[in-house]
């Protein structure tokens, strides 16, 4: 790990935690409260799916802890940096150098090639990539000569790889993923979750990912259910059965 | 439809306010201007009304001689006044006489200057039917050494009556006694004109020629109409006179200015047409990216029934709407210039008296059509293009716009280019009598075949353009060179606004510096003397001719030559016809024989430049005919065909001074130049003539004494002023372009809100979204600029190369200016980066990346 943080952190197990965050929209009759006093913990070098039904705040929750949405109470910790302290500036910082994103869709600039956009962050940030690194993560996602393309000439399931290959390439405290497989038919949904899989597995990454599909978060170490803005269930090396079982158990 | 359309403006109404300026900018232009000259030739309508209101029939003679100034007409004898006078139902009937004249102020220098209104000297008329004018102070002028001025006159100069009034003249300075103030009606000038007034046979002398009037005024008992009164006067006057209503020389007059304010409307309105052309892009580029914008939306419609006729109509209506409305708040804008510009040109003393504001309907009406149309026709290939949108789009993303190097593209480019290149070429090197409107079309068709190929150079331009961008400024630079190339119409279409206005930016520069280096060259290879003493003025005003004999006598002289110039008809049409003494002004300026010879040119004779002798195969011996302005008809003999580099006035003819003072009046006897050359050339000789030489001048009122290289610099500046006015004018032009450039970056910022928003949320700074979007704006900017200076060149080359008989011989590009140029493009790139830039940084990101 070459990421810097403002202090070294107290618990090294822990790569981001949520403290009491509450997020509310509108007011009076049209309140909506989005995330209602979460607090949970994302542990390092583990995949963690965050599951739920439709506007159970499971979004609001990830682009929250990612620094691109603010909450209203309660405190959001990556690694030891407390993101409430932050201005505009350093959120940015924040992002470009500790924080990876994998979206759903439009993951990547269309007039970069594959291998630009791997690199980007670190061209934003005006640093040399780590060769040796750049060069595993380019054999890891498999595109062979097919890096010095552009995104409008790659599969779907090869753009959204290059998608998490750039978030790999910066090697991150944690890496978000806003439904990855979302956009992807069965089979390239599958070859994104075992590269993230891969990517959890031998270089210790941490990855959290937001998903509504029992099978994509079937990949994952542990899931994190909401309903309504709170946490209601937490599970533990799940399988598919597993899910949606206890997504049947509160009517999702 | 007009539902689903009304709602579509309103959306867009910010996409739009691009369109709307560029429109509103260029009609308020032509508005403006025509309602300008429309006015202020009304009110010289009204000023030739008011002074000629007086007048049932003039006598004159049949005798007109085209004029640079206009047509002027041969003076008539007293001698004819009192067959006139004697005509049943003439009141009254007197000789006018008007001529330019130099009425000085206190300290000895021109009351008017060059720049400013007429200065006349008038006779006073003792008719009370005739006079237009009255005594506010003092007595009318009876004696020869009596002047009246008129109140504005007597005002400005603080005379007061029994002052000395000096006046400038050919047989040098007179002075008079000042013993009234005059009004002309109420108004306090003739008409703007500030004059001078003496009895007759003073001003005769002064400004005429004795015993003749320039017209004869008649008025009549009112018994009889203007027209029965015209012909019965006709019945009395001698062969070689005519007489006209005072209507009809009311007419004369007014349609004579009309022509020159004519002239000058035209020349403004060619600004205004170029302004709204370069508009035409912005409107265009506007209507794609809404197009573009709205596929999805358009395509919905379609995939609920609605007809391909359908979207054509509602993007076209929404055009009619936007140009319609500008339009209107341009004509607006139009008259409210005018009436600024009316206010200013009053204030400084150009206008007449009481210029009130003429809004000409058909002129607003032309405005409103064409600021309409421009923006239909504009809108009409998006519009095109949103009907072909197929109905599935609506089920996809919406694609990125990356035609453009189509081969139908680059062939049609090429034809277009071809028939500019063409018209460009038949309109310099043939003969038509429109080869200005060939010339202008040509330059058109150009314009249009680069904006139809813009695209397919587009992307290895922004490429090669961006690529220092990238060495230097690594990502962003990278960023803002793929963005400039990702949809090359679109670039190319903002550059090809840019590329018009710089186009024709770089061609006037070129053109100007090329004609500022011939006179140059010309004067180096001509003019061997030292000094040049020149004045603004003409005919009777100009240097008096004893000015060149007393400048002779100064210490160090050599030689002092004057050149003068006179009108005559040669060939049935007025010409300028040059007059000097051959062998003084060989001894100055460099004339060659190619015929006959020039330094014996003597009176009876007459020159003709070598290029005026192949025009027109004229051999020496051969009998030319020319009817002089005053002098009347001659015929001289063919006796030199000269060559010179020296830049002469008029088509070539040249007669003696001895000839010339055989055919202009004492009165006009001048000199416009007078040439000198000194004994010794040397610097310090040079230095040493001076005192002597300004000891003549000084005594002369309006002379100019320059060294040859003042006289250089004097000529040069005349191109230079008439530069600047061209560039203020194109300055609209490129204002409207950079609106252009401000909107394509304004749309493309919006329309890349989730890319922006994927940059930031991987870690682009908000400075560096900023630089992105200002390198994106450098490069299209640099890349309009480059293109159109190229365009300029070539088309200034073009130019020059054709005016080679005219002059115009050294092909000159102003590197500096143009290096100018290029810097300003720049500063204008990021300067019309600044607010595009700042909404891409103040993005949310959030908002950004789950905007749909």
């Amino acid at each position: 790990m070459t990421t810097t943080t403002n202090s070294p952190p107290a618990d090294l197990s822990t790569a981001a935690h949520t403290v009491g965050v509450s997020k509310i929209y509108g007011a009076g009759d049209t309140l909506v409260t989005a995330l209602d006093d979460v607090s949970v913990t994302f542990e390092r070098g583990k995949f963690t799916a965050i599951m739920g039904p439709s506007g159970s705040g499971k979004s609001t929750l990830m682009h929250c802890v990612a620094g691109l949405d603010t909450i209203d109470l309660g405190q959001i910790f990556i690694g030891e940096v407390n993101l409430s302290g932050l201005n505009d500036k350093q959120l940015t910082r924040l992002r470009r150098d500790t924080i990876g994103f994998v979206f759903q869709a439009f993951n990547l600039v269309p007039t970069l090639t594959a291998l630009e956009n791997i690199t980007l962050p670190m061209d934003l940030a005006g640093r040399a990539p780590d060769q040796e690194w750049l060069d595993t993560i380019v054999a890891t996602v498999g595109l062979g000569d097919r890096v010095s393309h552009r995104p409008s000439e790659l599969s779907g399931g090869q753009q959204q790889r290059v998608a998490v290959a750039r978030a790999l390439a910066s090697q991150p405290e944690i890496i978000f993923a806003d439904e990855p497989t979302g956009n992807l038919d069965s089979r390239s949904g599958s070859e994104i979750l075992e590269f993230m899989r891969m990517a959890v597995d031998k270089f210790a990454q941490t990855i959290v990912m937001v998903t509504h599909d029992p099978l994509a978060a079937s990949y994952a170490d542990r899931v994190i259910f909401l309903v309504d803005g709170r946490v209601v269930d937490d599970l533990h090396s799940p399988n598919a059965d597993s899910i949606i079982d206890r997504m049947k158990s509160f009517g999702a | 439809m007009l539902k689903v359309t009304l709602r579509g403006l309103l959306a867009h109404k910010v996409r739009l306010i691009a369109t709307a300026i560029s429109v509103l900018l260029g009609v308020a232009f032509m508005s403006g201007t025509q309602v300008l000259t429309s006015s202020v030739s009304a009110s010289f309508d009204k000023v030739f009304a008011d002074v000629y209101a007086s007048i049932d029939v003039v006598v004159r003679s049949t005798n007109e001689v085209d004029t640079p100034f206009g047509p002027e007409r041969t003076r008539i004898s007293e001698n004819v006044l009192p067959a006139v006078t004697e005509v049943p139902g003439v009141e009254a009937a007197e000789g006018q006489v008007v001529g330019q004249i130099r009425v000085l102020d206190k300290d000895n220098q021109p009351l008017v200057t060059a720049q400013g209104p007429p200065n006349f000297g008038l006779n006073w008329l003792t008719s009370p039917a005739l006079n237009g004018w009255s005594i506010v102070e003092g007595a009318p002028p009876t004696a020869a050494t009596d002047i009246v001025l008129d109140a504005k006159s007597a005002k400005d100069s603080g005379y007061s009556i029994g002052d000395t009034v000096n006046v400038s003249v050919t047989t040098g300075v007179r002075s008079f006694q000042l013993v009234g103030i005059a009004k002309f009606g109420k108004l306090e000038t003739w008409g703007g004109a500030q004059s001078a007034l003496f009895s007759t046979a003073t001003v005769q002398n002064l400004v005429g020629e004795p015993g003749m009037y320039d017209w004869i005024s008649v008025a009549g008992t009112n018994n009889e109409s203007q027209t029965q009164l015209s012909a019965a006067v006709s019945n009395a006057i001698p062969p070689g006179t005519e007489a006209i209503t005072g209507t009809e020389f009311t007419e004369e007059s007014q349609s004579a200015f009309q022509k020159i304010i004519g002239i000058f409307s035209t020349f403004l309105l060619v600004f205004a047409l170029i302004a709204l052309f370069v508009g035409s892009f912005i409107i265009y580029n506007t209507f794609s990216i809404i197009v573009a914008q709205r596929t999805r939306e358009l395509a919905l419609l379609r995939a609920i029934g609605a007809s391909r006729k359908q979207v054509l109509g509602s993007i076209v209506l929404e055009a009619f709407f936007v140009g319609l409305l500008a339009s209107f708040v341009g004509v607006g804008f139009g008259v409210l210039l005018a009436i600024g510009l009316n206010n200013l040109m009053q204030s400084i003393g150009f206008s007449g008296p009481d210029t009130p504001i003429v809004i000409p309907p058909v002129a607003i009406l032309v405005s409103i059509l064409i600021g309409t149309t421009i923006t239909l026709v504009s809108a009409l290939f998006p519009a095109r293009r949103a009907s072909t949108v197929p109905p599935i789009a609506a089920m996809r993303d919406v694609a990125v716009d990356r035609t453009g190097t189509s081969k139908l593209r680059v062939t049609s480019g090429l034809a277009l280019l071809a028939l500019g290149a063409f018209l460009l070429w038949f309109g310099l090197n043939g003969n038509s009598d429109s080869g200005l409107q060939i010339i202008g079309g040509g330059a058109f068709f150009v314009f249009i075949a680069l904006t139809v190929i813009g695209p397919v150079i587009a992307t290895p331009f922004a490429s090669v353009l961006g690529w220092p961008l990238e060495r230097s400024t690594r990502i962003t630079g990278r960023l803002a060179r793929e963005n400039a190339m990702r949809n090359p119409r679109r670039t190319s279409t903002t550059a090809s606004a840019l590329m018009i206005g710089i186009g024709l930016v770089g061609f006037i520069a070129v053109t100007a510096q090329s004609v500022k280096a011939s006179t140059v060259d010309a004067i180096n290879q001509s003019v061997t003397g030292q000094y040049v003493v020149t004045t603004e003025s003409f005919g009777s005003t100009a240097l008096p001719q004893k000015m060149a004999s007393e400048l002779e006598s100064a210490p160090g002289v050599q030689v002092a030559a004057g050149i003068s110039a006179t009108f005559a008809n040669i060939d049935g049409s007025g010409k300028i016809v040059l007059a000097v003494d051959p062998p003084a002004i060989s001894e100055v300026i460099d004339f060659s024989d190619v015929g006959g010879s020039f330094s014996s040119l003597a009176v009876g004779q007459i020159a003709a430049s070598d290029q005026l002798a192949e025009d027109k195969q004229l051999v020496i011996g051969q009998p030319i005919e020319l009817v002089f302005l005053q002098g009347g008809a001659t015929t001289l003999t063919l006796s030199s065909i000269y060559k010179t580099e020296f830049p002469i006035t008029g088509p070539g003819w040249i007669i003696s001074t001895d000839q010339y003072n055989l055919v202009v009046p004492p009165s006009q006897q001048t000199f416009s130049a007078v040439y000198i050359k000194l004994d010794d050339s040397s610097a310090s000789g040079i230095d040493e003539a001076l005192p002597g030489l300004q000891a003549v001048t000084n005594t002369v009122p309006g002379a100019k004494l320059q060294n040859l290289n003042e006289y250089k610099k004097a000529q040069t500046d005349q191109v230079n002023q008439f530069l600047s006015i061209v560039y203020v004018l194109l300055a609209l032009a490129l204002v409207i372009a950079i609106v252009g450039v401000v909107n394509t970056l304004l749309l493309s910022v919006y329309e890349r809100t989730r890319e922006l928003g994927l940059l930031r949320a991987v870690g682009m700074s908000r400075r560096q979204v900023r630089s992105t979007i200002r390198l994106e704006s450098v490069i299209i900017s640099l890349m309009g600029t480059l293109i159109g200076l190229v365009i300029g060149i070539i088309f200034g080359w073009a130019l020059v190369t054709a005016l080679v008989d005219e002059g115009i011989t050294t092909f000159a590009i102003p590197w500096s200016q143009l290096i100018i140029i290029v810097i300003i493009a720049i500063i204008a790139g990021v300067g019309a980066a600044l607010y595009p830039a700042r909404r891409a940084a103040r993005l949310d990101v959030l908002q950004a990346i789950s905007s749909d």
